[in-house]
């Protein structure tokens, strides 16, 4: 979830009206664009803003622009238009296409830059670079004194060591392999040009560089000062919509500080691009049956007044009958690729707590799983016959599962990213889970008998996730009589209860003492094990009390039990 | 008691019955709780000689013969001489004169020192003791005369005794205890527990079962209990049944393809990132063949829209991405196999509480493994109204809520979107749960045509609320004490 971090006046000023300072009447207002206050002091106001795929409104412009609509300050369709062509050429290089092959560019001209709003600007630009932009692999932006620099561009590719340039907060002039090695934007996204023989760079007709694209401006024509009154907006990517799209988000929040928009034309050389002049401002049309609002909403609501909620959610209604109301998206709402996004907006400008709620009339018929019922049953028992019951973790380590158990290494599902060090792996049987739990109490009164009924996870290659969920029952008694008798006896009671027939056979597993170890064979299946846990074991634990244990598959005990709980 | 005039030490009782200890002792907290009998406690200290008082029992005391030897010297020698005489090794000699001069018996006087009899003194106190001591195994000093008794404290001195302090116990009848004895005595046997031959017998007529002191502390118990995080989810499941939920399962190592992609998550979103899901060290990806027909579906709605109606995201969906094996990181794909299952029922209301797994830090908020509950409602006519209605059955079912509120909400699956907030009297507002209306991308590609309800209810947030406890570590406790100790409601 995008936290956007903005300027509590500037807010203010951009909505035209007073705000309350007060963080849960703010609530109410930003529920309507998803936000929750996570900040409120001075002027710094942090929210936090549900919706992902809502760049618009990562910049307190875009927030204003949608509030203004909800809060009936300005409504239907803001429009933007082009002021005219800037002038500004791209020629795109066909080495690009397998790199980074799509540029946008726009000028924004007649702004009054303060250093609010170069922050606010930096702030947008961060923020669709690392989210829209997925840490700048799809999207990049740069910004730049327009009037320093003579087109037509060139976005074309240079080796690695052959162009050099100054970079941003830089003094001296750098290759570009330099700048990968050396300047903190080159370590932290080198890595997306680097399979490259080639790299990306902006140049304008003077061959001066404006940017090494996705990693950074030059410092001389890519910085904006207090002095700044037209910017160049350049954004290059590897997707045709998305480039388009933030260069759309950005250049809107100029112009909603007051600036005019100038279109450029890109040359592409690939086949089949049609949209060579940017930026794409366009609103689009979407036709939505009023059936389809009824359907979704379970509400009838008259079309003068669905109009009104589209208005106030900043759509334009060109027209609206009985049966089908015309919509015209903003191009900025990037997230509108279906009607429901739409009818969601009517929903939220209606105010969902307007809405009368209404239990489904659907007659079901409940159940739990039949796996349940008989896990049920089994925990009954194990609490009837004096055991707590323990919740562990499915998640464990090597060293718990096998090594401290006295046992060879098993294959077992391993994730690939582990955050801590006793959480590496999916536990594939249940009893070290429990002698976890104990070595965690040896301060605690003795005897001590606990059990759980859980998850394990085997792998299976003929499995198409490639695992199988097994679920076991372990328990384990601790004190200092404790005897492989005391849990034989229990296994007997559970058993016995369950109307189950059982063999023990004897078994050898380092975990126990050999020749207080068994099988436990249920229509003959190896259906568990049970036996007295072997000192070493204990030792590693740091145990100093004798311990007996037995483990069980549930899936063994439904197979027994089948004609009877299902 | 009676016979040794009212006061006798619980050793001699014992001696003169010949009932065990313990049940003299039992006897007189009996008799002393029903105040028929004082019981007292006195010192008494054993005395007896370590070997080197042995020595001088046998021997005489090292002075002793100094001076007999010096008797017989004439009186008067010089020290080497005399000691000589008296076969004294050095270290006795020393302590010989020195204990001879202190009785004032000899004086030592003259170069080169020479031994002077002062006196011939004749059997002295401390003599006296040593040959009883030697005589006697102990003694007991409290019961010495006087005299010894200060002898003894010369002989302590000189570290040839050993001490052992014992505490005697004497019973002594209380003028009750005289009156009962006067009026008569009935004998009854008094038994601490009533057994299946006194039972059998009848004997048990004929005997006294003693008075317990029913307010004495007695050993805890612990009784065999369920996890009360689970216990509080038997309930929900209880009450979801009672509501005609059905309880549906699923994987717990998942393919991206159940976990995100028929979620209408794009392959490229900041959620299916490494920070957000655990990835399968090996095999890395599952297998989607008996799936071809909808992953055909899914991955044109992806790159889009399908038949969706929707522009889809518009990117180059990858199949060896959907077929990359993960944790579950939400309950919904159970949902979604639900949905794709042919024992699913139009209409049908479902329901999973499911155990999910994300990379985070665990802390007093975060757990890397936790459980989600979360459902869905198939079938015709289901609207907005429909998933409030849901919501609102939920808080004040469920949550016991005094006052609810929808917000928008946002989830990539569904749309529209809605937050429950629930406000609980001294609990304030708390987010409660989520849901939505499934998005037609993700319904349509599963081959579902009716409108389907998700909904997702925050359990623990309950669970901790009504347990009174603010870490989510509590959950999955490794701490046995706490377990014991909270309470079942």
């Amino acid at each position: 979830m995008p936290t956007i971090e903005i300027d509590f006046e500037d807010l203010e000023s951009l909505l035209g009206v007073d705000l309350p300072r007060d963080s849960e009447k703010l609530n109410g207002m930003l529920s309507y664009v998803k936000g929750e206050v996570k900040l409120l002091e001075d002027n710094e106001l942090h929210i936090e803003l549900q919706d992902t795929n809502r760049p618009d409104l990562w910049c307190a412009e875009g927030v204003a622009r949608a509030l203004k609509g909800f809060l009936n300050i300005e409504k239907g369709l803001k429009n933007y238009r082009v002021a005219g062509t800037s002038g500004v050429e791209v020629q795109v290089d066909p080495k690009l296409k397998e790199i980074r092959p799509y540029i946008a560019c726009s000028v924004v001209k007649g702004i009054q830059i303060s250093d609010t709003l170069i922050r606010e600007i930096m702030r947008l630009q961060d923020k669709l670079d690392e989210t829209y932009g997925r840490h700048r692999k799809r999207t990049s932006i740069g910004l730049y004194e327009f009037d320093l620099i003579t087109p037509p561009l060139h976005y074309s590719v240079a080796e690695p060591r052959k162009v050099r340039f100054t970079p941003l907060e830089f003094e001296d002039e750098l290759t570009l392999e330099e700048i990968l090695d050396k300047h903190p934007k080159g370590i932290e996204y080198g890595h997306i040009v680097r399979p490259y023989p080639v790299w990306p760079i902006l140049m304008d007709s003077k061959n001066n560089v404006l940017s090494f694209p996705p990693i950074i401006n030059s410092n001389d024509l890519g910085r904006l000062t207090e002095n700044t009154k037209n910017v160049l907006i350049e954004v290059t990517g590897t997707e045709y919509d998305t480039v388009l799209n933030a260069l759309t988000i950005i250049t809107l929040s100029l112009v909603d500080r007051g600036g005019s928009i100038y279109s450029s034309d890109i040359h592409y050389p690939y086949e089949g691009i049609k949209e060579t002049r940017t930026p794409r401002l366009k609103t689009e049309t979407l036709k939505i049956a009023m059936k389809e609002i009824k359907t979704v909403l379970g509400m009838d609501l008259k079309p003068q007044e669905i109009k009104d909620l589209l208005k106030r959610a900043r759509f334009g209604v060109p027209d609206i009958h009985e049966t089908e109301v015309t919509v015209e998206v903003p191009r900025y709402r990037v997230d509108v690729m279906h009607p429901v996004d739409v009818i969601e907006d009517i929903a939220i400008a209606y105010d969902l707590n307007r809405v009368s709620p209404r239990w489904p009339q659907l007659s079901t018929i409940g159940g739990t799983s039949p796996e349940g019922r008989l896990c049920k049953v089994i925990r009954e028992v194990m609490v009837g016959l004096g055991f707590q019951e323990v919740l562990t973790f499915t998640m464990s380590n090597l060293d718990s599962l096998f090594a401290k158990m006295n046992i060879k290494g098993e294959t077992v599902v391993e994730v690939a990213n582990p955050k801590i060090l006793s959480m590496t792996c999916l536990r594939n049987w249940l009893l070290p889970s429990l002698i976890e739990f104990l070595s965690k109490n040896t301060h605690v009164e003795y005897p001590q008998r606990i059990f759980e009924v859980g998850y394990c996870i085997i792998s299976d290659e003929d499995a198409e996730n490639k695992t199988r969920d097994v679920e076991k029952l372990a328990s384990i008694t601790i004190h200092s009589n404790a005897n492989f008798t005391e849990m034989k006896s229990l296994l007997d009671g559970v058993l016995l209860n369950l109307g189950i027939q059982y063999k023990l056979e004897e078994t050898e597993h380092e975990s126990f003492i050999d020749g207080r170890v068994g099988k436990i064979v249920i229509n003959n299946e190896e259906a568990g094990i049970i036996g007295e846990v072997h000192p070493k074991v204990l030792e590693n634990w740091k145990l100093e009390n004798p311990a007996a244990a037995f483990e069980i598959s549930i899936e063994r005990l439904r197979e027994a039990t089948r004609p009877r709980i299902s | 008691m009676r016979d040794a005039r009212g006061r006798k030490s619980v050793d001699k009782i014992v001696e003169t019955t010949g009932l065990a200890h313990a049940g003299v002792m039992r006897a007189a907290m009996s008799l002393g709780e029903s105040g028929l009998v004082k019981s007292h406690k006195r010192k008494r200290t054993k005395i007896h000689l370590n070997n080197e008082g042995k020595g001088y029992a046998t021997n005489g005391l090292p002075e002793r013969r100094l001076i007999k030897a010096l008797i017989k010297l004439g009186g008067e020698a010089p020290i080497d001489t005399v000691t000589k005489e008296a076969s004294l090794d050095k270290e006795l000699s020393l302590i010989a004169l020195g204990w001879s001069t202190r009785k004032g018996w000899v004086r030592i006087e003259g170069e080169p020192p020479r031994t002077k009899l002062l006196r011939e003194p004749s059997e002295e106190p401390d003599e006296k003791l040593l040959s009883l001591m030697n005589r006697e195994e102990s003694l007991i000093l409290e019961e010495l005369e006087k005299e010894l008794q200060e002898a003894f404290s010369l002989l302590k001195r000189r570290k040839i005794i050993e001490i052992d302090e014992e505490t005697l116990r004497e019973l002594e009848l209380t003028e009750e205890g005289w009156k009962l004895i006067e009026t008569g005595l009935r004998v009854v046997e008094e038994i601490s527990q009533l057994t299946p031959e006194l039972i059998v017998t009848g004997r048990w007529r004929e005997t006294n079962i003693r008075r317990y002191n029913i307010r004495a502390p007695v050993a805890r118990v612990w009784p065999g209990k369920k996890h009360p995080y689970l216990m509080f989810l038997d309930e929900v499941k209880e009450k979801l049944v009672a509501f005609g939920f059905k309880e549906m399962t699923g994987p717990i190592v998942e393919l991206s393809f159940f976990n995100c992609d028929n979620l209408y998550m794009p392959q490229d979103h900041p959620a299916r990132e490494i920070h957000d899901m655990y990835f399968i060290k090996a095999p890395t990806h599952g297998d989607l063949s008996s799936y071809k027909h909808i992953l055909n579906n899914v991955k044109e709605t992806h790159e889009s829209g399908w038949k969706t109606g929707s522009k889809g995201w518009g990117y180059k969906f990858s199949t060896r991405e959907a077929e990359r094996l993960v944790l579950r990181s939400q309950t919904t794909p159970v949902s979604v196999r639900t949905l794709l299952s042919k024992e699913l029922e139009i209409p049908g209301k479902y329901f999973s509480i499911a155990r999910c797994y994300r990379p985070d830090v665990v802390d007093k908020t975060h757990l890397t493994e936790f459980n989600q509950l979360e459902g869905i409602v198939v079938g015709e006519d289901l609207a907005l109204r429909e998933l409030l209605g849901i919501l609102e059955k939920f808080a004040l079912d469920m949550a016991e809520a005094d006052e609810i509120r929808f917000n928008p909400g946002y989830f990539p699956f569904t749309e529209p979107s809605v937050e429950l907030h629930a406000y609980k009297e001294g609990y304030g507002w708390i987010e409660f749960g989520g849901s939505g209306i499934f998005r037609p991308e993700v319904t349509l590609p599963l081959g579902i045509n009716v409108p389907v309800l998700a909904w997702g209810l925050g359990v623990e947030r309950l669970f901790m609320m009504r347990a009174g406890i603010d870490d989510i570590r509590y959950l999955f406790t490794q701490d046995l004490d706490w377990l014991r100790r909270r309470g079942m409601i």
